[in-house]
């Protein structure tokens, strides 16, 4: 048997971690980075490129580069967003059917596109484990984790995503019980807590009950399309209005690479405005934009634009607390998780709302990871100190007669979760009933979500209403739905033919599974190559950030000559203009190149910050 | 709706699916091989959670017995069983959650007692257009009362005033409720001493009668209280973030 790890798929990074000598640890790259970027690029060749390196490739080949594809997830066509308009790869597919992304000349299904880093993940678990010395190294299973309210589609696509992989998906877990598992692990004591999880394209609040051990969640709700994402696009669209004139149409390769960099800004921007009253977002210019582009935005103008995002995510949380019978103020602990949750006004927000600092001693990027790896951990060892108790986050029912649902399993039914309703027909001597699972909180099938068509045959003719037709609905500990359907006094038990609304079949899965490894990437040169770019890109990043500080000029007057900051503009415009280079050697020589010109800076930078910390003000708040 | 599961007299016996051997109905693991038994037609949850057939459920040792089964039944502990195995860790746990949320509710509690009792099924009553008696004269004053805040909505009155009425014509029906609430809790206590004094099968009989009459009239009332919601909701002015204070 091979080893088992605990993997979270986000929307804009995923990570693995494992349990080693009872704790719970990320597997980071040799940069020290935990965060696989969730993008994926297709080479001319064919290759295919997951995590940084494919992240680099959204500005120079962005028409074959996918990211958020966790947004389209067990998604229809006909559900697409209207945010597709603003994303440099084609989001298409056949009318009622499962949504397909388009790179180059080549589609894929999101399933796929979010296997291959999948893919990624298990590759560099397995190397980890090599390093270690371990004989055994291939990982086969994994627990995968998966926004609280992911519908039955989504939660379905991402274990064929897993399958796709190679991995045998042992459990699909919600992210915000995971991290309460990480959580617990700190802490073992009882009380009630709320997960406020808001990451790159999705959030959720859970509420749960801790005691002996067992995390009992008590109610979920949430918000699939909302995220870090969104308040990426409202940035850009202010920088797109500015610019707007200057522009050629949508999908314009040039247009689209500058939308990428108009990205790639806005992001950095965003994470600034986390630590500083005020940034400046800039664009460098290119052949969709004759001039460089600058504007200063302070915190203050950052928080009116994103306010509403934020407000969206109120309604939620008071209904979660509504359904677990709480008022805010009864909550014990709350919990901080996805990387949008550093945004101050969003931790000003919770605190508003229950009354008390949210926690965040965990890295609120990693903690999901950690939770996964626990949960395989007591899978694969059958521990009982800890126990997860999830719920299913929405109603599941049929349609009636009338176009009405009749629930069947009601939203926060602990699970595993069984429900059964009896049912008849509606004309005389009818053989055939149409079963039309659906899942929503809404009376109305057209208020809902389809999830598959069933049909019961071989019904005996008999008068309309005379068949008595038992509907059993089955959730497992996955949260994922089985069906089954027979009449009664017949005993007629159909082997019922599964049609996932939005989904793989298993033939296509089984399919997908053989063609990955067509396009499998194993040149060993061609990774450590990419080692090197990421590595570089470590080094560019963190100068970036340094010599973007509001503060620089006060920091570095009086301690660093012109003559050294000349050097380091130098160091760093040399190493960006060799990343393309297929040469390592050459990007190698220029990293350490501008990590000799940069250590003064370093040594400033750091000495202030511990001076600040010694003098009791945190460095935050410089 | 949670207590729709199956409603059928237990058997006495189960059979064992891994060893053959059999197994008292209210078993969870089989005493000859101890491992998990199939769930069988089990329809008794009080029997299921280990508590006495009584409507006085300590909420702390509801919890605690449900957490206490989890770590038997759980899934999670059957990874490497068998099938069998696996398939009993799922029908088990899926039934213990059914009746941990149906014990939880006070009224689903009784409607749960009244069905193991072999009572006719309250939900099936419900929706009849036929009011109970005891609240006749409640709900036609109810109507009249709506009819008048309908008719003074369309005709373009002032909405907060209207909600005001509307608060006020509540005022009768919560009022009621809040009789029944305490009538239903009587009747539990009532039944509960019946069940420690031993008191005869025919006697209970009359209790159970009135727990199901009390229930009928509590969800009709509860339906009433609901349509008022609606209304409320309709004027538009009803308070959408109450319970949560906006920064």
């Amino acid at each position: 048997m091979g080893k088992v790890v605990g993997i979270d798929l986000g929307t804009t990074n995923s990570l693995v971690a494992y349990v080693r000598d009872g704790a719970p640890q990320v597997i980071r790259d040799a940069s020290g980075d935990g965060l696989v970027p969730s993008v994926v690029s297709l080479g001319d060749d064919g290759t295919i490129f997951v995590g940084r390196e494919a992240q680099r490739r959204l500005l120079t080949a962005p028409g074959r580069t996918a990211y958020s594809v966790k947004r389209f997830m067990g998604r229809g066509v006909d559900d697409v967003p209207d945010e597709a308009a603003l994303l440099p790869f084609r989001v298409g597919g056949e009318a009622g059917g499962v949504v397909r992304i388009g790179l180059g000349t080549s589609e894929f299904t999101p399933p796929e596109l979010s296997a291959f880093v999948l893919r990624e993940l298990k590759q560099r678990a397995e190397d980890h484990f090599r390093d270690q010395g371990e004989f055994d190294y291939e990982v086969d299973r994994a627990v995968i984790t998966v926004p609280a309210y992911f519908n039955d589609a989504q939660r379905t696509a991402t274990r064929d995503a897993g399958r796709i992989a190679g991995l045998e998906v042992l459990r699909i877990i919600s992210e915000p019980t995971a991290a309460s598992l990480a959580y617990g692990l700190e802490k073992r004591d009882r009380g009630l807590i709320a997960v406020y999880d808001l990451g790159g394209g999705t959030f959720d609040i859970s509420i749960l009950r801790v005691e002996d051990g067992v995390f009992h969640t008590l109610a979920t709700n949430g918000d699939t399309h909302l995220g870090g994402d969104d308040i990426d696009r409202v940035l850009m669209e202010l920088v797109l209005r500015d610019i707007e004139s200057r522009s050629a149409g949508p999908k314009d390769p040039a247009y689209t690479a500058l939308i990428q960099a108009i990205r790639k800004s806005a992001i950095q921007a965003k994470w600034d405005l986390s630590d500083h009253e005020e940034t400046e977002i800039h664009v460098e210019s290119s052949a969709a934009l004759p001039n460089r582009y600058r504007r200063r935005i302070t915190r203050a103008e950052f928080e009116a634009l994103i306010r509403p995002l934020v407000d969206r995510t109120l309604g939620p949380v008071k209904q979660a607390l509504t359904d677990a019978a709480l008022e805010p103020r009864e909550i014990d602990e709350v919990v901080l998780v996805g990387g949008s949750t550093r945004i101050p006004l969003v931790r000003r927000l919770v605190a508003d709302v229950f009354g008390r600092t949210p926690h965040s001693d965990l890295n609120p990027d990693e903690v999901v990871a950690l939770g996964a790896a626990v949960q395989a951990d007591i899978l694969i060892t059958g521990r009982r100190e800890m126990l997860l108790l999830d719920v299913t986050p929405l109603s599941l029912g049929i349609e009636t007669i009338g176009g009405v649902v009749s629930k069947i399993i009601m939203r926060n039914s602990t699970i595993p979760a069984s429900g059964r309703e009896m049912y008849t027909t509606s004309v005389d001597n009818q053989t055939a009933v149409d079963i039309h699972v659906m899942q929503g909180e809404r009376e109305l099938v057209a208020d809902c979500r389809s999830l598959a068509h069933f049909k019961l045959r071989g019904i005996p003719p008999m008068p309309a209403g005379l068949p008595r037709i038992e509907v059993r609905f089955q959730i497992d500990a996955n949260g994922i739905l089985s069906v089954g359907a027979r009449e009664l006094r017949t005993g007629i038990e159909q082997a019922i033919e599964v049609k996932p609304s939005y989904g793989l079949t298993d033939h296509e899965v089984e399919r997908m599974l053989l063609d990955s490894f067509e396009h499998a990437a194993a040149d060993f040169d061609a990774r450590l190559l990419i080692e090197t770019r990421n590595e570089a890109e470590t080094v560019i990043n963190a100068t970036e950030k340094s010599l973007r500080r509001p503060d620089f000029d006060a920091i570095t007057t009086g301690e660093l000559t012109a003559a050294e900051i000349e050097r380091i503009h130098t160091a760093l415009a040399e190493l960006k203009h060799v990343m393309t280079s297929a040469e390592r050697d050459v990007i190698h020589a220029k990293t350490d190149a501008l990590n000799h010109a940069t250590r003064h800076l370093a040594e400033v930078v750091m000495n202030r910050s511990v001076r600040e910390a010694l003098a009791g003000k945190n460095v935050q708040d410089v | 709706m949670t207590s729709n599961s199956i409603h059928v007299q237990p058997v006495s016996t189960l059979e064992c699916r891994s060893c053959g051997a059999g197994a008292p109905v209210d078993e969870h693991f089989c005493p000859q091989c101890s491992r998990i038994l199939a769930l069988g037609r089990h329809g008794d949850y009080f029997a299921f959670l280990g508590l006495p057939r009584k409507l006085t459920i300590e909420s702390t040792d509801l919890e605690r017995r449900f957490r206490e089964l989890s770590r038997k039944f759980h899934p999670d502990y059957f990874y490497n069983a068998s099938p069998t195995e696996r398939l009993a860790s799922l029908e088990r746990s899926s039934y213990l959650n059914d009746a941990y949320r149906t014990l939880k509710n006070p009224a689903t509690r009784i409607e749960h007692l009244l069905a193991i009792e072999g009572m006719p099924p309250v939900k099936s009553e419900e929706g009849a257009a036929k009011v109970p008696p005891g609240l006749l004269e409640e709900v036609f004053e109810l109507n009249e009362q709506l009819d008048e805040i309908r008719d003074a909505r369309e005709s373009g009155a002032d909405r907060s005033g209207l909600a005001a009425r509307l608060q006020s014509a509540r005022t009768p029906i919560d009022a009621k409720r809040d009789e029944h609430e305490r009538q239903l809790a009587a009747l539990a206590a009532q039944w509960d001493a019946q069940i420690d004094s031993g008191t005869a099968a025919e006697a209970r009989r009359a209790t159970l009668d009135a727990l199901r009459e009390r229930l009928l009239e509590r969800n009709y009332i509860n339906n009433l209280l609901a349509s008022i919601e609606r209304e409320v909701a309709s004027l538009g002015i009803g308070d959408q973030e109450s319970g949560i204070r906006r920064g």
